[in-house]
């Protein structure tokens, strides 16, 4: 009976601030909007996935294999031909740039027939940084030479390569981004929203008024908890539309381990911010120490950049940030189709976490 | 035998007679920051249904001394009792038969009068509804209004009104009239009467003396952490003529106060 009626005030409380919520332009901004503008850009950026180099090609041949060659490499998808380059020094320039990888150069004597075959060396330009770029280049001309080798003297070929698609789905880079935005939206609702919000609350004296009357902490937080994982979850909601329709995005796993896990996830990141901003007297107070808490976990705990290319140390480490669980579960469920029963050790990282931050959150709460 | 039994209950009579006659009893109240003793040891009672004023300059320790009350700041020494309850030992229960209205009522933005008002019942477990309370204090046409809209002397009526849903026994307010026109000042002074006459007792601090003599029916005079004077306004006034003193006055029948109420009307503005 009292603890229906406690759970009653949690009800009111966290009803409230979500009608508050819908009611601010700004938090709606930065709640839906903001997310979706990162996914925008991340996405419109990931869309062109293959990889292509820049070239330019300066013929000094006017043979008509030059010609068929300059347009087959015109025709090449791996090879970008910036046709307005004619001359070395805006080539050199552009390379120096970083605008173009490489520059190949057809000499005069390009396609002269030789002892009744014609013949020819092209050669590769390149920059000191641009090795492997070069390296790339010329392999495939070296394959596109070999055809016509092959094609001019009739060997025969014994052995070739072919390649085929199999259909197991892997990873695209789109697919990986969207969880790191997933992470960066949860951080930004858990930490920032509470950050900001909670020294507001005290610089008006509305905390200090709530602690005039029988109101508990606990209670004050669990209603904080239930508004953002609503608020949270339907922000999510929307990058997730926006992604299935307009980036192709592939869900592998069930919405149903999905949402759980996400909600567990917003709500141990959501202790983070209630922490902060229920330690900070004021805003000062509380966004350098928010920076310090949230990009070491923004950079390293895969929302941008893959952990998998870090160190092996720094990967086993990273491994227990906050954040890094809920990234690398999120994941396994999307793209790997993995359930809640697959993420133990996920889960238990993050069970723990959520021990050590909540503990830490009831215990420096401040109502002034 | 029988005589230590009596001793006992008389002893217990007169408990219970001091009980039922005060809502409040502070002993020997002390409250130290770091070094420097800012509430030094003072007791006072504050009776049931009765309008009790603190008086005092800036810095004399009135809202820390509230504060101790109010369960809001910890009690160093001394105990402090309402209605039976020991502050210090229960401060949850406390809470609950106390109304607190704090020097700048702070309200969140973005948020209706009604859902306001809901959601202060709620912090108490309670579930009310909002119009009549608003209808107390002549909010009633502006339950659907924002806080932010309202003006000064509104948001004061309506902080008393949330800080009541509750039905507080004991009802604390920090300096309610300050910054107030005098209309908003007079209209709410009616309010805490009517507050008083509903049995509420009333603990208040303001530096107004003109408010004090109107509303209080006794005052404490705070200074440096100590209680000087305690009495009636009357009595206290009274004394301080039989210890001879004197004004150079020429008595006359009205002031400026009274010019301006004259001129703008009593009619409650905004």
């Amino acid at each position: 009976m009292i603890i229906k009626q406690k759970l009653y005030t949690v009800w009111v409380f966290s009803t409230i601030s979500l009608k508050r919520l819908f009611r601010d332009k700004l938090a709606l901004f930065f709640t839906f909007l903001f997310p979706l503008i990162f996914l925008f850009v991340f996405g419109a950026l990931n869309r062109n996935n293959s990889v292509s180099f820049n070239v330019a090609i300066i013929s000094s041949s006017d043979s008509a294999i030059a010609s068929d060659f300059i347009k087959s490499a015109n025709d090449n998808k791996i090879l970008k031909v910036n046709k307005e380059v004619t001359d070395f020094s805006s080539a050199n320039q552009l390379m120096s740039r970083g605008e173009l990888d490489a520059t190949i150069e057809l000499p005069k004597d390009f396609g002269a027939v030789k002892s009744n075959q014609p013949s020819g060396q092209a050669i590769v330009h390149y920059t000191q940084n641009n090795e492997q770029a070069a390296q790339t280049i010329t392999s495939i001309l070296d394959a596109q030479f070999q055809a016509m080798n092959s094609e001019i003297t009739k060997a025969p070929k014994p052995f070739s390569v072919t390649k085929e698609q199999t259909n197991k789905h892997s990873l695209s880079a789109f697919d990986y981004t969207f969880t790191g935005l997933l992470g960066f939206a949860i951080l930004g609702a858990g930490i920032f929203g509470p950050m900001n919000y909670f020294p507001e609350l005290k610089k008006m004296g509305i905390l200090r008024r709530l602690h005039t009357t029988p109101l508990r902490v606990w209670q004050y937080f669990l209603s904080a908890m239930l508004s953002n994982a609503v608020t949270g979850l339907l922000s999510i909601g929307v990058m997730f539309v926006v992604a299935l329709v307009v980036f192709d995005l592939k869900v592998i796993g069930s919405y149903l381990s999905l949402i759980p896990f996400l909600v567990f996830g917003i709500v141990m990141v959501l202790g983070v911010g209630l922490a902060l901003g229920g330690w900070a007297k004021n805003e000062r107070q509380a966004a350098p120490l928010g920076n310090i808490v949230v990009f070491p976990m923004m950079f390293l705990s895969g929302t941008f950049f893959p952990r998998f290319l870090m160190p092996e140390w720094l990967q086993s480490l990273t491994f227990y940030i906050p954040l890094t669980p809920v990234i690398d579960g999120a994941r396994m469920i999307m793209s790997e189709g993995k359930t809640l029963l697959d993420l133990g050790p996920q889960l238990g990282v993050m069970a723990i976490w959520f021990v050590i931050i909540y503990s830490i959150a009831f215990k420096v709460f401040r109502w002034e | 035998m029988i005589r230590v039994f009596l001793l006992r209950l008389v002893k217990f009579r007169t408990k219970l007679y001091v009980m039922a006659k005060n809502i409040l009893e502070v002993r020997n109240l002390t409250k130290a920051y770091g070094h420097k003793k800012v509430v030094k040891g003072i007791s006072f009672e504050v009776k049931k249904g009765e309008i009790f004023g603190i008086l005092g300059p800036n810095g004399a320790g009135k809202t820390t001394t509230l504060e101790m009350i109010e369960a809001l700041r910890p009690i160093d020494d001394g105990t402090a009792v309402i209605d039976g309850i020991d502050v210090s030992k229960e401060p949850y229960r406390i809470r609950n038969i106390i109304g607190v209205q704090p020097q700048t009522p702070g309200f969140q933005d973005k948020t209706k009068l009604h859902e306001l008002i809901r959601m202060f019942a709620a912090a108490y477990g309670r579930k009310v509804e909002p119009k009549t309370f608003l209808d107390q204090v002549n909010l009633g046409e502006k339950t659907n209004s924002y806080v932010e809209e309202l003006s000064g002397g509104q948001k004061q009526r309506f902080s008393i009104v949330a800080a009541l849903v509750h039905e507080p026994k004991v009802f604390f307010l920090d300096e309610p009239t300050t910054g107030l026109d005098p209309q908003a000042r007079r209209n709410l002074w009616d309010l805490i009467k009517e507050v008083r006459d509903r049995g509420i007792s009333v603990i208040l601090t303001t530096h107004y003396m003109d408010e004090a003599e109107i509303l209080c029916d006794r005052i404490a005079i705070m200074d440096k952490g100590e209680i000087i004077a305690l009495d009636t306004p009357k009595r206290l006034i009274k004394d301080l003529l039989g210890r001879g003193f004197k004004k150079a006055q020429h008595v006359e029948q009205a002031n400026l106060e009274d010019v301006f109420i004259d001129l703008t009307g009593k009619e409650l503005r905004a």
